[in-house]
């Protein structure tokens, strides 16, 4: 089993770490997408995501892992599982005994992350059929895939520019409705996938479609660290770390500890947090300056905002959690403008300058 | 010279094979020839020796994702009645070398995915219904034959190899009889020992600091290439058996790894106590190494560099110093008459070679596998992609089939509609060549013949590659599209003639225009360059008035723009005494530039055809 390089022991890229756990904290964001210079850390800092995620409930024998408060109707292998125990109840109640109310066995599973690869093959992603009982007993099973697999948790892409683009097509449709579809041949199967969308790339290789870009909640860029000092803690502890992980990590431990903690206090805070209208209408001017298409970037400046907030143990979103993540929650909405040369963080925070002078 | 170069190499091939997975390998650039021959007979008998699987294993060209990360084994599969999966080249080569012929010329895609190996140690394998995750150390030596400076390997490759050889500047005869005793490797501990030995090598803290400076200052930026330094230190320690990494191993270490790498030279003012370099320089030797095997052989020294005595307090400077100069010393010639000229800037558009865009489609092509779809309108079934979606399926259908008592014998094989797969196809794109041609009074009055004729040779080349031409012409206060894109040569021609000169020059307007042509093309599905014809003193701004001042700044915030575009672009500089405003708007805009003050109409469209 490979180890994972520790997320509190990655040197800075403040502002990549800052979007991660923002979006890990409010799946509604809709994932993150982090492009940037070669051997910066991004594949890391995403791997590392996985160890500060506390396990969730899910229903026992479910491969979707869904969660056992969900209402009925929204899978049909928990649906099944609902019905036998509804069967047996009834049984029961048949032979004179008293009935037990109707519930899922649930146990506390790890949030998943699961790497989508390049070169995956399509039936992988979505599922397919059980090729194994399909040949031995001549059964006609569904075996499911990897966007099954991350249901509730995240799907990592690392090289998403360079991803297929019939892949592309498909993850557009399954991230918006948050439901994959496989019709084939009698298999006919609707199961929830409901992830967070991790990508990571480096876009001097390509551009990435618009249409999956704004799938992503917020987008980073990250930079390789030019500071004598960052350059060399790096090399030191990533050195130190492959000389021997099990040791390094205990060195983390107490670290990772403390951004778990502050992860698992902010979860519980996300739902409290208020945003008044001051906000909502600062929110709102910020766009329309900055003339981004269409409500998704408002909506997703606001979650950010009190994520953020969430994040810092606060009770309010204020303007200072917008301004902090108001350029990962934009900068892949803008639209190029001619005649301005500057790239799009500089115009989002030109404009946070002017439209808010401190 | 030659022979310096030729240690190290060797050098190279000794610290890869002791653990190849942990250095990623080497990229070996050097023209087919005895010399890397050679050197690769070498590796394989280092390799043979540390007790990895010869003969080196070579990846093709164009390798598909089947054969080179795996899928489902069909005839075993259908033989066991159970999945059988075929494991590809990475993961059967856990533990072995890679060769990797025609790097420069090698798919992104399959870089990447040797890439994510590498990074990974391990293969996961999505694909054909088999989930794995397979161990996969290897080693990469990827051949890269570019003879143009831009022809490289993927700049991913080029990252996660450790060490960069170019061998092309050792001459044949200047090698000796044989590789005996050259590196010495009879007092080394064995490689297993040396393995494990380099891992308690820990560089001091000058040590880690000299590394990352010395990059610094060789403009290296990559988090990788620092890395990679310190490993090969610890094991250069190990493979002498040294009490320590001495400051020499520290220096070879760097030669090997960061000076290859190198985007510039160090300025001579920014670190302190370093008068003397553009002295070492000119010596290009390797770093001294006192213990080093390279002495067994005579070999010019480089000047006045001794390493410092063992006991004394090195400082950080002193290291640097040291470390720096051999460093410096340690790049290589064609590189380093690349880097006098100034700091290298990464051209990021140079990523796929001249390779131009792709498509997919269903008719021509590469192949790029096969997907789900009927086989009409050209597409093409693929037999054995569509057998493999059936197999899974026979037993089920079998059953079905007996139930609905259809005689059938027991060897049918039962396919569907739903089973079909069709062939896909990767193309290059079409190019859509854009002449920006400067019609102004100054342009006009020494080359707009010359212009016109260039462009003239370039459409008739262009028709014949079937590739499509667009004409734009500044002049006075804006600029037009003389010729929307088109292949037909005649009406090209007739635009050409009709075109008249003088007037100023609004480049800025030229080069808005020209990249909102080349937008729009790429939007249809073409890839397009722009070639400017100019010379580049512009006097007329955006919203054409006159004025060289205000019309610089308009031409050079255009050229950004199209700077942060992909567009492909050739700068020509046509004036008679080429300006340094005409290289700075090209360097802007990323394009190759090109002064080619007294060129016929031939020799400009030679220098077209070979630049795009």
């Amino acid at each position: 089993m490979a180890r994972y390089y520790p997320f509190s022991a990655i040197v800075g890229q403040e502002d990549m770490k800052r979007a991660i756990l923002v979006a890990a904290l409010e799946p509604a964001i809709g994932g993150v997408l982090v492009m940037g210079d070669r051997g910066t850390g991004k594949s890391t800092a995403v791997r590392a995501l996985a160890a500060l995620l506390p396990p969730m409930d899910a229903v026992a024998d479910c491969p979707y892992g869904c969660d056992p408060l969900a209402p009925a109707g929204l899978c049909f292998y928990c649906d099944g599982l609902r019905a036998n125990l509804q069967a047996l109840n009834a049984s029961q109640i048949a032979a004179g005994k008293k009935g037990k109310p109707v519930k899922l066995k649930t146990i506390k599973r790890n949030v998943p992350v699961v790497d989508l690869p390049l070169g995956a093959t399509e039936d992988r992603v979505v599922g397919a059929l059980d090729i194994e009982k399909a040949l031995t007993l001549g059964e006609k099973a569904f075996d499911p895939g990897l966007l099954a697999r991350a249901n509730r948790g995240f799907l990592y892409i690392d090289e998403v520019n360079l991803l297929d683009d019939h892949l592309v097509d498909l993850l557009i449709d399954v991230a918006a409705s948050g439901e994959n579809v496989v019709e084939r041949e009698g298999l006919s199967i609707r199961h929830p996938a409901k992830f967070v969308l991790v990508g990571s790339g480096n876009p001097e290789e390509g551009e990435l479609r618009p249409q999956l870009l704004d799938r992503f909640g917020l987008a980073v860029e990250v930079k390789t660290p030019t500071s004598m000092q960052e350059r060399v803690t790096i090399i030191k502890r990533r050195d130190a770390f492959e000389r021997n992980s099990i040791a390094f990590l205990a060195e983390w431990v107490e670290q990772e500890e403390a951004i778990r903690k502050a992860l698992e206090l902010a979860r519980k805070k996300l739902p409290h947090i208020k945003v008044d209208d001051k906000l909502l209408e600062q929110a709102s001017t910020l766009c329309s300056h900055l003339g981004t298409d269409g409500l998704r970037g408002e909506l997703t400046l606001l979650r950010a905002a009190r994520a953020v907030a969430a994040l810092a143990g606060k009770n309010k979103a204020t303007l200072e959690d917008l301004q902090a993540i108001a350029i990962p929650a934009l900068q892949h909405r803008l639209r190029r403008n001619p005649l301005d040369d500057s790239s799009s963080a500089v115009r989002i925070e030109r404009t946070l300058a002017e439209v808010f002078p401190a | 010279m030659s022979l310096a170069l030729w240690l190290r190499a060797l050098l190279v091939a000794h610290i890869l094979v002791s653990n190849p997975h942990s250095f990623g390998g080497v990229i070996l650039r050097a023209r087919a020839g005895p010399v890397r021959e050679r050197w690769l007979h070498y590796l394989q008998t280092l390799a043979q020796q540390a007790g990895l699987k010869t003969p080196l294993r070579r990846i093709p060209l164009g390798i598909s994702d089947e054969n080179l990360l795996g899928g489902l084994d069909l005839e075993a599969t259908i033989h066991s009645g159970k999945p059988v999966l075929r494991s590809g080249v990475l993961a059967n080569s856990d533990g072995q070398i890679l060769v990797l012929p025609m790097a420069e010329r090698v798919d992104i895609n399959v870089a990447s995915r040797i890439s994510m190996a590498l990074d990974q140690g391990q293969l996961r394998l999505e694909r054909d219904g088999q989930s794995n995750l397979l161990p996969c150390h290897f080693g990469v030596v990827a051949l890269d034959e570019g003879i143009e400076a831009e022809e490289r390997a993927n700049i991913k490759l080029q990252d996660r190899l450790a060490f960069h050889l170019s061998l092309d500047e050792i001459r044949w005869h200047d090698l000796p009889e044989n590789e005996d005793g050259l590196i010495d490797v009879d007092a080394s501990p064995p490689i297993s020992t040396q393995v494990g030995n380099a891992a308690s090598y820990i560089l001091t803290d000058e040590q880690w600091l000299a590394i990352t400076e010395t990059a610094m200052h060789l403009g290296v930026h990559s988090v990788r290439a620092l890395h990679y330094a310190a490993k090969t230190a610890a094991y250069l320690a190990a493979m002498q058996g040294a009490d320590r990494i001495s400051d020499s191993h520290l220096s070879e270490a760097i030669a090997l790894v960061i000076s290859p790498r190198a985007t510039q030279l160090p300025s001579a003012e920014s670190p302190p106590a370093e008068t003397d370099l553009e002295e070492d320089a000119e010596h290009a030797e390797p770093p001294e190494q006192n213990d080093a095997p390279e002495n067994k052989v005579e070999k010019p020294q480089a000047p006045a560099e001794t390493p410092l005595p063992e006991n004394q307090q090195d400082t950080v400077a002193e290291i640097e110093d040291s470390v720096l100069a051999a460093a410096k010393a340690a790049i290589p010639a064609d590189l380093l008459s690349e880097l006098l000229k100034g700091p290298l800037i990464q051209n990021q558009k140079a990523f796929g070679g001249k390779t131009g865009a792709r498509k997919m489609g269903c008719f021509r092509g590469r192949p790029m596998g096969s997907i789900a779809g009927n086989p009409q309108a050209g597409a093409s079934l693929s037999l054995i992609d569509t057998l493999r979606t059936a197999a899974p399926w026979q037993v089920i259908r079998k059953k079905q089939n007996a139930s609905l008592a259809v005689p059938r014998s027991s060897k049918t094989i039962h396919i569907t509609k739903s089973d079909f797969r069709v062939r896909r196809y990767q193309e290059r794109t079409q190019t859509l060549t854009i002449f920006a041609v400067d019609a102004s009074g100054s342009a006009a009055m020494h080359r707009l013949a010359e212009a016109k004729g260039a462009v003239e040779l370039l459409l008739a080349e262009c028709y014949v590659r079937r590739d499509q031409v667009a004409v734009i012409s500044f002049r006075g206060t804006g600029a037009e599209i003389l010729l929307p894109s088109t292949r037909s040569l005649v009406r090209a021609k007739r635009s050409l003639a009709e075109m008249p000169g003088g007037g100023g020059t609004p480049l800025a307007d030229a080069i808005y225009i020209a990249t909102e042509l080349a937008q729009n093309a790429q939007r249809q599905g073409l890839s397009p360059a722009i070639v400017f014809l100019t010379d580049g003193r512009a006097n007329i701004g955006r919203n054409g008035v006159p004025g060289r001042a205000q019309a610089q700044l308009d031409a050079e915030q255009a050229a950004r723009y199209l700077g942060r575009s992909t567009i492909k672009s050739l700068w020509i500089d046509t004036s008679p005494q080429p300006r340094i405003e005409g290289e700075q708007i090209a360097k802007l805009v990323g394009s190759i530039y090109l002064p080619l003050p007294h060129a016929s109409a031939k020799e400009v469209s030679q220098a077209v055809l070979r630049t795009l």
